[in-house]
C-alpha cells in the first residue's frame, strides 16, 4: 500500500509537473470557448461595405415603405456604441428603384442579372422582383410572388431583412382595401405565447413558490458540458498511461521498480496517480466553469446536485479505460503498435456521444436506461440522464455504479496479469491472442 | 547463515532452458561472483532471485532468509539491473529520492547527498537524467540500488561501460557494503574485478553450474598446470613444440605454456635451457579468465585473448 502511494504520487507529479499538462489545462477550455468566442467576435466583424439592392415593385405600392424601413434602419440600427464612440458594425442596405416600364418581369430579371454579372462590387449586389398581384395573393402565381435574386445565396442577411418591412406594408395595404380598422385587426390576431415552465414547489414558509422558467438551451447544454468534460478529462487522465507504461517497459525502468515493488501494486499505483491528476483537471474545470456561469449570472444552472455523481463516475471511469491503457503499454513494444490497440478503446469511450441527444430529449425512455447501464458508457450518459430535470429514481445511478464497479475490477484484474508478463517482455509486442492466454491462465 | 538459498531451479522461456537444475547458497556477508558467457543464465538466475520471475512450477524453490520471500523483504535488497533504467526527465535528487521512498527510508536527504558526494555527481543532483552521460547514469542507478542500505545487494554487470576511475569508485563502494555487512552479489564479465573482490566465484555455462567455490578451489581443480617463461636469444622458436605443451599463450616477452597431466616440468625447463636463455621460470595455477575461456570455449584456439588473464593475474 505505501509502496502503490509513492509510485502514484511519482506518476502523479510526472503528469502534472510538465509543461505540457499545464499547455493542455490552459488550451483546452481555450480551444473549446475560444471557437465560439471567435465566432461571436467574427460575426461582427463583418464586411460593412453598403449592400445596394435594385428593386422591381409591380405593385407599385410597397418600394416606398421599404425605402423607408431601410433609411430608418441606416440610421439607427447598424451602430455599436453611442454618442462620439458610435461604430458602424453592419453594412447599409440601400434599394434602388427600378421602373419596369411595362417589361416582361423575366426580361426586367435578365437586365438586372446582366448587370450584376457585368459590373464591379459597387453596384447591386442582388435584385428583388415584386410580383404584380403580391399583394392581392390571387390570379397568376408567377405575379403572385416576391422573388429575391442574387448570385450570393449564402450571404442571407437582406433577403431576411426584407420579410418584414413588405409583409407589414402588405398587410397595411390589404387591410386599408377592405376596410378594416389596423388597430381592431391588430388586437383581434394579437398572438398568445406558450410558456415554458418547470413545476411548481413550495418554498420554506409554506407558500407555493412560482414555477421558474425552464431554459431548454440550459438543459440541454449542462447535460452535454458535463459528458464532454468526462469523456475530455478521461483522455487526459487515461491516455497517458499507455505511454508511461511503454517508457518505463522500453527504458527498462520496470526492472528496477519490480525489484522493489509488485506489479499489481506498481500498476494500481500509476492508476491512482492518473485518477488523481484526473481529479485536478476536473476540479480546476468545474470550480472554473461554476464561476464563470455564476458569473454569467446563470448560478442556478450549475448541476450542483450531480457533481459527486460526476466525481465517483470520473475515478471509477480513470480506473477502468487506465487499466486498458497500462494493459496496451505493457503488451506493446512501441508507440505505433500501441495506436491500433488503442483505436477500438476509444470507440468505446466516445461511443455514448452518438446516442446522448436522443438520452437527454427521453431521459426516462428504456433505451435511454438499457444504455445508460452498459459499464462503458454508464459514467457519460447517468451523469446525462441524472442532470436532465425531473432526473432519475436514485437506484438507477446506483445499480449504474455497481456495474461500473465491476466492470472496472474485471478491468484492473484483466490488465494486471498482462501486465505483469509484458512490462518485462521485450522484442516484440504481444498479440491480442496472447494477452488473452495471459489473463485466462495468470 | 545461508542469505540465498537455491535448491535445483530451473526456468524455461518456451523450447529454451535458461537455467537447468541450479542450486547455489550464498553465505551471510560474502561477495559472490557471478560469471558466464553471454545468455548463459546470469540474469535469469538473479531475476529469479529478485522474484521478478519466478522458478518453473514443479523445480525446486529459492529462499531468500530462509522464506519464499515476501514482499517486506525485498525492502531490504538492492537490486541493479543489467539494462539501466532511469525516468529521462526526472532530476537525480528526485529520482534517488523516489527509489528511497520505494524502499521504504524515511530518511534519506543525508544518504543521497552523501551518495552523490562519494560518487562525484554533486553537481548533477538537480540536473535530469537525460542530460548524463552512460557513466554517469550508471552510478546514479548503483546509488539507487544501495540507497536504502540493503542487507542483499544483487548487482547485474555494475562495472560494465565504466572508465577506469569509476569503476574503481565503485568497487570500493561494494568492499564497503561488505564491510557493513552486507551480502553482495554481483555478475560481471571482468574477470579481474571477480578475482579480487570475490569471496565465492559461481559459473553458469548454458544454463548450468560448472563452477562454484572460492578462488583457491577453483584454481586448485585445474592444478598447477601453467609455465610462465621468459626466453632470450631463441628467436623464432615454437614452444609447441616441446613435449607435454598443449598450449601457448604468446605475450610477445613472455609465454604461458599450459602443460598436460604428467607432464614432469623439470623436463620442460630442460627443454627450454637447450633452446636459449631462461630469465622467467615459473609454475602457476591457470587465472580466472583462463578457467573460463577453457569451460565457455574448449575448442578454440584461444589466441590473443591471454592478454587480459596476463593482467588479471599481475595486476
Amino acid at each position: 500500500m505505501r509502496k502503490m502511494i509513492v509510485v502514484a504520487v511519482r506518476e502523479y507529479q510526472a503528469a502534472v509537473k510538465t509543461k505540457a499538462f499545464i499547455f493542455t489545462m490552459l488550451m483546452m477550455p481555450i480551444i473549446w470557448g475560444g471557437s465560439i468566442a471567435v465566432q461571436v467576435l467574427l460575426r461582427d466583424k463583418v464586411d460593412i461595405g453598403d449592400k445596394k439592392v435594385a428593386v422591381a415593385d409591380y405593385t407599385g405600392e410597397l418600394f416606398d415603405a421599404l425605402a423607408r424601413e431601410a433609411t430608418v434602419r441606416n440610421e439607427t440600427k447598424i451602430f455599436d456604441g453611442e454618442g462620439p464612440a458610435r461604430k458602424q458594425v453592419k453594412p447599409r442596405f440601400l434599394f434602388e428603384k427600378v421602373d419596369p416600364a411595362g417589361e416582361d418581369p423575366s426580361r426586367v430579371g435578365l437586365a438586372l442579372s446582366e448587370r450584376i454579372r457585368n459590373n464591379d462590387s459597387n453596384d447591386i449586389m442582388a435584385f428583388i422582383i415584386i410580383g404584380a398581384d403580391a399583394i392581392g395573393g390571387g390570379g397568376d402565381p408567377e405575379h403572385a410572388t416576391i422573388n429575391y435574386y442574387s448570385n450570393r445565396p449564402t450571404y442571407d442577411d437582406v433577403q431576411n431583412w426584407v420579410r418584414e418591412p413588405l409583409n407589414n406594408r402588405i398587410r397595411e395595404v390589404r387591410m386599408q382595401r377592405a376596410n378594416l380598422d389596423p388597430k381592431v385587426v391588430g388586437e383581434v390576431t394579437k398572438y398568445a405565447f406558450v410558456g415554458n415552465l418547470g413545476l411548481v414547489s413550495v418554498d420554506e414558509s409554506g407558500q407555493i413558490k412560482k414555477a421558474e422558467q425552464t431554459n431548454e438551451l440550459a438543459n440541454i447544454f449542462v447535460p452535454m458540458g458535463l459528458m464532454m468534460l468526462m469523456l475530455m478529462i478521461i483522455m487526459i487522465g487515461a491516455s497517458p498511461l499507455v505511454n508511461s507504461v511503454l517508457e518505463e517497459k522500453t527504458l527498462r525502468i520496470a526492472e528496477v521498480l519490480l525489484g522493489s515493488v509488485p506489479p499489481f501494486q506498481l500498476m494500481m499505483g500509476k492508476l491512482v496517480g492518473m485518477a488523481g491528476v484526473s481529479l485536478t483537471v476536473a476540479t480546476v474545470y468545474l470550480v472554473g466553469a461554476y464561476y464563470a456561469i455564476r458569473q454569467a449570472g446563470y448560478a442556478s444552472f450549475f448541476p450542483a446536485h450531480v457533481v459527486w455523481w460526476f466525481v465517483l463516475y470520473l475515478s471509477l471511469s480513470v480506473l477502468m479505460y487506465g487499466s486498458i491503457f497500462t494493459a496496451v503499454g505493457a503488451a506493446v513494444s512501441d508507440l505505433k503498435e500501441s495506436q491500433s490497440m488503442i483505436t477500438p478503446v476509444m470507440l468505446i469511450a466516445v461511443a455514448p456521444m452518438f446516442v446522448w441527444i436522443n438520452v437527454v430529449r427521453e431521459p426516462s425512455s428504456t433505451m435511454s436506461l438499457t444504455l445508460s447501464l452498459i459499464p462503458t458508457a454508464t459514467p457519460m450518459l447517468m451523469i446525462v440522464r441524472q442532470a436532465v430535470p425531473p432526473g432519475i429514481p436514485l437506484w438507477q445511478p446506483v445499480v449504474g455504479v455497481i456495474g461500473v464497479l465491476l466492470m472496472t475490477t474485471f478491468c484492473v484484474f484483466a490488465a494486471s496479469r498482462i501486465f505483469r508478463v509484458g512490462i518485462l517482455m521485450q522484442g516484440k509486442g504481444a498479440k491480442v491472442g496472447e494477452m488473452f492466454r495471459w489473463v485466462l491462465r495468470g | 547463515m545461508n542469505v540465498v538459498e537455491i535448491d535445483n531451479v530451473t526456468k524455461t522461456f518456451g523450447a529454451h532452458v535458461a537455467v537447468n537444475g541450479l542450486s547455489l547458497h550464498v553465505p551471510q556477508g560474502s561477495i559472490y561472483g557471478f560469471i558466464g558467457p553471454n545468455g548463459s543464465g546470469k540474469t535469469t538466475t538473479l531475476r529469479m532471485i529478485m522474484r521478478i520471475y519466478h522458478p518453473d512450477a514443479g523445480s525446486g524453490v529459492i529462499r531468500v532468509w530462509g522464506e519464499n520471500f515476501s514482499e517486506a523483504a525485498s525492502d531490504r535488497i538492492g537490486y541493479l539491473p543489467e539494462e539501466r533504467g532511469l525516468y529521462k526527465k526526472m532530476k537525480v535528487r528526485d529520482i534517488l529520492r523516489f527509489y528511497a521512498e520505494l524502499k521504504g527510508l524515511r530518511d534519506f536527504k543525508g544518504a543521497v547527498s552523501a551518495w552523490l558526494e562519494r560518487l562525484d555527481l554533486s553537481a548533477w543532483a538537480d540536473k535530469k537524467v537525460e542530460t548524463l552521460s552512460k557513466g554517469m547514469s550508471q552510478k546514479v542507478q548503483f546509488i539507487s540500488a544501495v540507497i536504502a542500505n540493503p542487507e542483499l545487494v544483487v548487482l547485474d554487470e555494475p562495472f560494465s561501460g565504466l572508465d577506469p576511475v569509476n569503476a574503481d569508485v565503485l568497487r570500493e563502494a561494494v568492499l564497503d557494503l561488505k564491510k557493513r555487512g552486507a551480502t553482495v552479489i554481483f555478475s560481471t564479465h571482468d574477470m579481474s574485478a571477480a578475482e579480487r573482490m570475490c569471496d565465492f566465484i559461481f559459473m553458469i555455462h548454458k544454463g548450468n553450474k560448472v563452477l562454484d567455490g572460492t578462488l583457491e578451489s577453483i584454481q586448485d581443480r585445474y592444478g598447477q598446470d601453467t609455465i610462465r617463461v621468459k626466453l632470450d636469444g631463441a628467436n623464432g622458436f615454437d614452444p609447441s613444440r616441446l613435449p607435454g605443451v598443449e598450449k601457448v599463450n604468446d605475450f610477445g616477452r613472455l609465454q604461458e605454456l599450459r602443460i598436460a597431466p604428467g607432464t614432469d616440468t623439470q623436463d620442460v625447463l630442460a627443454e627450454l635451457m637447450e633452446r636459449g636463455r631462461v630469465t622467467h621460470f615459473e609454475l602457476s595455477r591457470p587465472s580466472l579468465h583462463d578457467i573460463f575461456v577453457r569451460i565457455a570455449r574448449p575448442e578454440s584456439k584461444d589466441v590473443g585473448m591471454g592478454a587480459a588473464g596476463m593482467e588479471a593475474v599481475h595486476a
